[in-house]
């Protein structure tokens, strides 16, 4: 009996840490690297979030801010990493969501003490869209309501002070 | 009939120039509108019409209900101002949410109501959720309300609306600014106006230049740079993005909107003087004197201990993260250019407490700043100065201090008295804020630090305010921006004016 629970003990176990290992290897959220931002400096960690805004290209490098519903971060990547990116986040997109492998800093040096990330791998898991504008009849018909009886307003005040003047 | 009629003229008065006041932001509705037109957002353009008819209809209707004041026949006394500017303030923090909650981005009413207070009081903190995918057209508006704020609604009323202003003065006066430029208050309001506009044009084509460089498309930079003008000069602390300055991830960028934000918190007298050619008064002035000082001694203390401790080494890193933030809270803009929980986490309590004083003390009197001004600390410590040498001098001498503020003031103790007071007020609602926080279970710290940023109108954040802190929170912390933008009179007038009415119903009934 002991001998066959030994085995599998060992085997748990050593499941167990490829478990935690494994879980080291994926993504950890925005507000977690900042929460613990002593502890993954200068660490190789992965983040995924939906890219936001536009890129901001220096040069040869670019910068690509991220957001993954916990927070925002900034990426510091290959001009062409970036360019992989097709949409960026906003009002009319939903950016692409990207997974970002790269080593994080709490103060870098090389950026005046920016919180970033250093990117070394970057990779697309889902395309972003454009949004559709949608209106709702209801919309419309309210405002042209309210719109309508403002004017309307207007005028009667407009009339009643220009009835005092004279 | 008479007897009817002056018992209802003080709601005719209030009603007619709070209408006037809700009119003119009304119409500032149109910018946003068009923007969404331009841009194509159909939805947002929707949403500003329906809150443009709104406020139209309350607008006018509160004009049509106290017509009998127009043309200035009647006389507004002082009360009256108070009021006027601190119910104009509570009225438009409700229409101007309207487009927050229409847009979806606001959790609920009072979340939209705190961000347009947040707005309105250049304080800077926001409850709006999902700022990245924000219309051009509510992102317009948000920044519109902070740069409007900060200069005020009513000098905004009275500059371009004013054609039957009488008590104009008192309005102006109840909304925090006693500076008389010149003579006549109206042609006041306009100069703030022209002041604001030259730095609107020249800011924004600086931040839209720089923005190109560093990576933003023409548009997206033109709109970036009006919108973090705006911010900036009215010491609001708003940005279109969730990461605040840090999206920009530019020096540059930081350098221009810290250059913005220190010439916003600056009194308006002292820029008319330096317009004027005296130069002398950058110099004399114990407003910015009292700021150098402050300012000085609380970026040293921090750099001093964050290098010691090893946060920062380098000094560029210092300057972008420590004095950025530092005069951010200083001058009560808001600006991060870290996030909030670095402040908690690598700051230490001495960060914070500094930060705390650099909030509470604020910027100048009559600017865009909040806090409880320069000119007041200069003041109190020119008062505390002046008894000291009063007792150690002999009897017989009789010393006259003296203190310049664009022109020589005698140091008289009314004066004093009336500084030391509104700085105790601030620090009873500072007290009381905190007392609220730690009630909810924030540790101290935090709740000071975020006690400090509300009631000084600064809008830097330590992770407090959140869409999910208690409501009665979010109502406290509305009271203090509004409090302590409006600098307390003026609210304490409301709130006497609406408690004496109810007392005259029950005696009545």
């Amino acid at each position: 009996m002991c001998k066959t629970l030994k085995p599998m003990m060992i085997a748990a176990v050593i499941s167990l840490c490829f478990i935690i290992s494994a879980n080291a290897e994926e993504t950890v959220s925005i507000n977690s690297l900042v929460d613990d931002a002593e502890t993954y400096d200068n660490q190789k960690v992965t983040v995924e979030g939906e890219a936001i805004g536009e890129v901001l290209e220096r040069g040869d490098y670019a910068w690509v801010n991220i957001n993954d519903g916990t927070n925002a971060i900034g990426i510091w990547m290959k001009t062409s990493d970036a360019e992989i990116i097709k949409y960026f986040g906003d009002y009319k997109h939903v950016g692409d969501t990207v997974r970002i492998t790269g080593v994080f800093s709490r103060n870098c040096t090389e950026h005046g003490g920016d919180v970033d990330i250093h990117s070394v791998a970057i990779e697309i898991v889902k395309t972003g869209r454009a949004v559709q504008d949608e209106i709702s009849d209801a919309k419309i018909v309210i405002a042209v309501v309210l719109l309508c009886t403002a004017a309307l307003i207007t005028l009667i005040y407009l009339k009643i002070t220009k009835n005092k003047k004279q | 009939m008479q007897n009817i009629k002056t018992r209802y003229l003080s709601f005719y008065i209030i009603s007619y120039y709070t209408g006037y006041i809700i009119v003119g932001t009304a119409f500032l509705m149109a910018i946003p509108l068009i923007t969404s037109l331009l841009m194509g957002e159909w939805n947002p353009a929707l949403d500003f019409v329906i809150s443009m008819s709104v406020a139209l209809i309350v607008g006018y209707l509160m004009m049509t209900l106290g017509r009998r004041t127009r043309k200035g026949e009647v006389q507004v006394d002082w009360k009256y101002g108070f009021i006027i500017a601190a119910l104009s303030w509570i009225v438009l923090m409700f229409l101007s949410s309207i487009p927050y909650l229409l847009s979806g981005h606001s959790k609920s009413l009072l979340d939209g109501c705190f961000d347009v207070m947040s707005g309105f009081t250049t304080t800077g903190l926001v409850l709006t959720q999902d700022l990245d995918h924000l219309s051009t057209g509510l992102n317009m508006w948000r920044h519109i309300l902070t740069f409007i704020g900060g200069q005020g609604m009513v000098v905004l009323a009275l500059s371009f609306l004013g054609k039957h202003m009488g008590g104009a003065y008192k309005m102006y006066c109840g909304e925090g600014k006693d500076i008389k430029l010149v003579p006549n208050v109206k042609d006041t309001t306009r100069i703030i106006w022209k002041i604001s506009m030259i730095y609107l044009l020249v800011g924004t084509v600086a931040l839209w230049i720089c923005g190109m460089f560093i990576g933003l498309k023409p548009l997206s930079a033109l709109f970036h740079g009006l919108n973090m003008f705006e911010s900036a000069w009215s010491t609001g602390g708003f940005a279109p993005n969730t990461q605040n300055m840090m999206y920009y991830h530019s020096f540059a960028y930081e350098i221009i909107t810290m250059i913005l934000f220190v010439l916003g918190s600056l009194n308006f007298g002292l820029h008319y003087a330096v317009w004027q050619g005296k130069k002398k008064e950058l110099l004399k002035n114990i407003e910015i004197q009292s700021f150098v000082i402050t300012s000085f001694a609380l970026t040293a203390f921090v750099v001093l201990k964050l290098s010691q401790s090893g946060v920062y080494t380098d000094a560029v890193s210092a300057f972008r993260r420590v004095v950025y933030n530092v005069l951010s809270a200083h001058t009560t803009t808001g600006f991060g250019s870290v996030y909030a929980q670095q402040f908690a986490h690598e700051w230490g309590d001495f960060g914070i407490l500094i930060m705390v004083i650099a909030m509470l003390i604020g910027g100048s009197a009559c600017s865009t700043a909040g806090g409880f001004k320069g000119l007041r600390v200069g003041i109190v410590f020119k008062g505390i100065i002046a008894d000291i040498k009063k007792i150690l001098s002999p009897e017989r001498n009789i010393r006259v201090e003296k203190y310049h503020h664009v022109k020589d003031y005698v140091l008289e103790d009314p004066t004093v008295k009336g500084a030391a007071l509104i700085i105790v007020c601030y620090m009873v609602l500072f007290g009381i804020t905190t007392l609220l926080g730690t009630f909810y279970g924030y540790p101290l710290a935090q709740s000071a630090f975020e006690a400090a940023s509300v009631s000084g109108n600064v809008g830097l954040s330590i992770g407090v305010t959140s869409a999910s802190m208690p409501a009665m929170m979010k109502v406290q912390y509305i009271l203090a921006m509004y409090l302590g933008r409006l600098e307390f009179i003026s609210v304490f007038a409301l709130f006497g004016f609406v408690i004496g009415g109810v007392k005259k119903l029950c005696v009545k009934h």
